[in-house]
């Protein structure tokens, strides 16, 4: 039973401390598993045991965890085990990996986000690390122990009511050391997890497999699914011992039109729709066309994680000082048609900051600015004139990107702009240069998004939190002391639920200040061949390939009745 | 001709050091901070200082003079153009910042698929090129020779993406003559209907631009005072085109297609983009958007490198091939 995926870009690296990106992630995890994952059918997101044979025992005072690990977990065969024969996972695995995230030789993106300042000692090995090459692992790091080869206890030195979602994340993942050692830096093209699937053959190319790892424990798939989700049909496989998939064939296909080709002639199982191709297979009800249903092609429209928006520079002495020029803006943007254009429609209206799909969004609130307004545009333009002293010179929008769409995009936002009597030069940047424009805080106005590492509204409100402003993630340099207060409120709460208050709070806060003209809430169009079975995206879950199925005999006759018809 | 070639070697010094130099001014001083591809997208202003010191960042761009009067010969070659220049010019490229690879595993991966690529669509294209020409010139203002200009003109006025586009779809995605896209592992006979439409497509954009360049040098030599000689001694036609036309005509076509070689390692971007060819031809793009600095300047010294190489041959093949040049 082979699997037949795309990748849209090239892989950066199958080290799963260092994976940064979503292509090396989306492989990375057939591969790595991690001590916690997401439901795969559950919606909202609910994280599960994975490695971990429960959820921690966290102290009273949110600083130690204590994770017991399933037993019976091995890695995939490799020559730098004895006998070439993967050995039992144990504590130990976790406390290297971790190690190897903080150590500055190995330039992991990751450390920042997920350990920086929370692990008793894990700092200190850190700086350690910048003294020498050839780092010492042995070196205790008093945070990080394992009691026996099925306990790993984390001490903090402070409460980290995220940490179970970064330990969902893959660069948490486990890792053998006698591999890395073996290795070196040449660990990255040789990637040994416990995950379902060992790759064959060298990923670098554009095409290479991945076979089911014989090693892989006795794991059922899911018996629980959200109700939409149970309706579909997704839950006829439970209990049934996974992966199904004896092989995955990987294609790297970075151009939208070999890829709709390849869809098309039956050698992928799914797809998205390239921009293009949109109207052939997508009516005017967002339905698939009955041309493309005859082929025996299903449809999947799922909501991402995500947000789209122009920024403001707060630090700016115009558009920074000036809220009812940035409400002025934010109306006189219509959206409907944006998404229409760039988007083909797949995207919603957005309401504020905290997207679908992640907990705390709520669909029913009503956004005052981001509906499409160019009378009450004017009006507030008035009052932004007052405020500025005349009128309100040239601004200046910063565009992450020279290529045709990028283009189309910012001349857009101009002319929406010139629809209520505002000027706005667009200035075209690669991408290195917009960075480093917005890590010095020169931007007046930028184009930018946000892709959630987990599901929590947390992962979107740091964006305003105002400690983190650039060259952290804040890039609009938001700085309100009330809603920082309400931040540091917040994440000192432990359970999300009672977080939700207070997310809502800052939620209006931002709404009403406006630092973000909002653009879209991105709706994700897939595509996959009938003979697919349990395919759903999960924006949280890693290694969710080995849910499908494929039904070879099925696959065969509808591509024999296709070709009988040629 | 020795003494002149180790001359053009010695030249070839300085020129070596303004391009790297010239790399260095781009990317170091001018171009992006490369900490904010390897610092992630949380990190703080201080966690970005420490990468900073870590790889050396923080040291000083320029020799700094002061050290220098001062006799701290150690503290005056501590800096960055200094480290730069000792790792280029030795190859010691290091790794991708992106891709954590060893440059020149990088570089010897995608050398062959692009070779596979553009070597034969090279030779297939020059060779019908110059053919299709050279029956031009012999048989110009003929019928054919009339379609050939005109299939040219609009050969050139086709856009190439707009080419491959067409090619892939109908070639390979409707009448699945090829596969639509795909390269196997290795070098090998197995890679022939993979490469067989891109080089054909290549072939075919090159066509018009190449029989018009070289009909035109073969007419500029026909009409030469010798060739009418060779006629009124004779000589016939076809004695005219090979033995005196085509010989003389060959300083021109020397140069077109000598340039040309650099550019066949460096791979054809929209192709291997197109069809999944993992080849050199998106490498230095891919490096300059990602501000990926080592690869940046590992692909540009080695293209210079093979790029003066190139020339120097050029100016050695005149020699060769036309005995009124003598290198000196």
């Amino acid at each position: 039973m082979v699997r037949r995926a795309a990748l849209a870009s090239k892989i950066r690296g199958l080290d799963p401390q260092d994976i940064g990106d979503t292509t090396s992630s989306a492989v990375g995890a057939q591969i790595f598993e991690t001590l916690y994952t997401y439901s795969y059918l559950e919606r909202p997101y609910q994280l599960i045991p994975l490695l971990a044979e429960e959820m921690p025992v966290i102290s009273e005072d949110g600083r130690k965890y204590t994770i017991r690990i399933k037993e019976g977990v091995f890695f995939a065969d490799e020559p730098s085990f004895p006998g070439g024969r993967g050995r039992e996972l144990t504590a130990e695995d976790f406390i290297f990996a971790w190690k190897r995230m903080a150590d500055l030789n190995n330039r992991s993106t990751n450390y920042p986000a997920i350990f920086q300042g929370y692990v008793v000692g894990l700092d200190e090995f850190r700086e350690y690390t910048a003294t020498t090459p050839d780092v010492d692992y042995d070196r205790p790091v008093e945070g990080l122990r394992a009691p026996d080869p099925s306990t790993i206890e984390i001490t903090l030195n402070k409460p980290h009511n995220f940490l179970l979602y970064w330990l969902a994340h893959l660069p948490t993942a486990p890792v053998a050391r006698e591999v890395v050692e073996s290795y070196g830096k040449d660990v990255v093209n040789h990637p040994v997890g416990t995950g379902p699937f060992r790759l064959v053959g060298n990923y670098r190319s554009n095409q290479f497999s991945m076979v089911r790892n014989e090693n892989f424990r006795e794991v059922r798939y899911p018996a629980r699914a959200s109700p939409e989700l149970r309706e579909r049909g997704l839950l006829k496989d439970a209990g049934r011992r996974i992966p199904f998939i004896h092989r995955i064939e990987w294609s790297i296909i970075e151009e939208a039109q070999p890829l709709w080709l390849a869809f098309m002639a039956g050698e992928l199982d799914s797809s998205g729709i390239p921009k293009d191709n949109f109207p052939q297979v997508i009516n005017r009800d967002k339905e698939l066309t009955p041309e493309m249903k005859a082929k025996e092609i299903d449809l999947i429209k799922a909501e991402d994680p995500s947000i789209f928006y122009y920024g403001f520079n707060m630090d700016d002495p115009v558009v920074g000082k000036n809220r009812p020029l940035r409400q002025a803006m934010s109306l006189a943007f219509d959206r409907e048609t944006y998404i229409e254009t760039f988007l083909n429609g797949r995207g919603h209206v957005p309401i504020g900051p905290i997207p679908p799909m992640i907990t705390g969004h709520r669909p029913d609130k009503r956004n005052p600015y981001t509906g499409y307004d160019p009378a009450e545009a004017r009006r507030l333009l008035k009052e932004a004139e007052e405020i500025q002293g005349g009128a309100i010179p040239e601004l200046k929008l910063a565009m992450p990107g020279t290529d045709t769409t990028v283009r189309q995009m910012g001349e857009f936002f101009r002319l929406q702009m010139r629809g209520i009597g505002l000027k706005v030069e667009v200035d075209y940047m690669t991408w290195p240069r917009f960075q480093d424009a917005t890590k010095t805080r020169s931007h007046q106005l930028f184009a930018l998004g946000w892709l959630a590492d987990y599901p929590d509204a947390q992962n979107f409100l740091l964006l305003f939190y105002g400690p983190n402003r650039s060259p952290g993630p804040n890039a609009c340099n938001y700085d309100n002391p009330q809603f920082n207060a309400l931040y540091e409120d917040a994440v000192a709460i432990p359970e999300l639920a009672g977080r939700i208050p207070l997310y809502h709070k800052m939620e209006d806060i931002v709404i009403e200040d406006c630092p973000w003209l909002l653009t879209v809430y991105r709706v994700g169009y897939a595509l996959y061949y009938e003979w697919l079975r349990n395919y759903y995206p999960n924006d949280f879950a890693n290694g969710t390939i080995k849910y499908q199925r494929v039904e070879t005999d099925l696959r065969e006759s509808i591509l024999r009745k296709r070709e009988e018809k040629r | 001709m020795k003494a002149y070639f180790i001359r053009r070697l010695f030249y070839l010094v300085p020129i070596i050091v303004g391009i790297s130099l010239i790399t260095f001014l781009l990317f170091r001083v001018v171009g992006g901070d490369p900490v904010d591809r390897v610092a992630g997208r949380y990190a703080t202003s201080a966690q970005k200082a420490e990468l900073r010191h870590q790889f050396g960042f923080d040291k000083p761009l320029w020799p700094p003079v002061g050290k220098l009067l001062k006799g701290d010969l150690k503290g005056f070659a501590d800096n960055q153009l200094f480290r730069h220049f000792a790792d280029t010019f030795t190859f010691r490229f290091g790794r991708s910042e992106q891709y954590k690879r060893k440059i020149s595993d990088m570089i010897k991966d995608g050398v062959l698929p692009s070779l596979s690529l553009t070597v034969p669509a090279f030779i297939i294209g020059i060779f019908l090129q110059i053919t299709i020409a050279v029956f031009c010139a012999f048989k110009q203002g003929s019928r054919f020779d009339r379609v050939v200009v005109v299939l040219s003109v609009i050969g050139m006025s086709l856009p190439y993406l707009a080419l491959i586009i067409f090619g892939q779809a109908y070639l390979a995605g409707k009448l699945k003559w090829f596969p639509i896209y795909g390269y196997p592992e290795g070098i090998g006979l197995g890679v022939i209907p993979f490469v067989a439409l891109p080089v054909l497509l290549g072939v075919v954009a090159g066509l018009g631009a190449g029989v018009r360049f070289y009909r035109t040098v073969i007419l500029d030599e026909t009409r030469a005072d010798y060739v009418r000689t060779a006629r009124a001694k004779g000589v016939g036609e076809t004695g005219v085109m090979f033995g005196h036309v085509l010989k003389n005509a060959m300083i021109p076509i020397i140069t077109q297609v000598v340039v040309v070689i650099p550019f066949l390692f460096l791979g054809s971007l929209l192709l291997e983009r197109f069809f999944s060819i993992p080849g050199l031809g998106y490498m230095l793009i891919d490096a300059v958007n990602s501000s990926d600095w080592p690869v940046i300047n590992a692909l540009t010294f080695v293209g210079a490198l093979i790029y003066l190489g190139a020339l120097l041959l050029t100016d050695l093949c005149y020699a060769l091939v036309d005995p009124r040049v003598t290198l000196k």
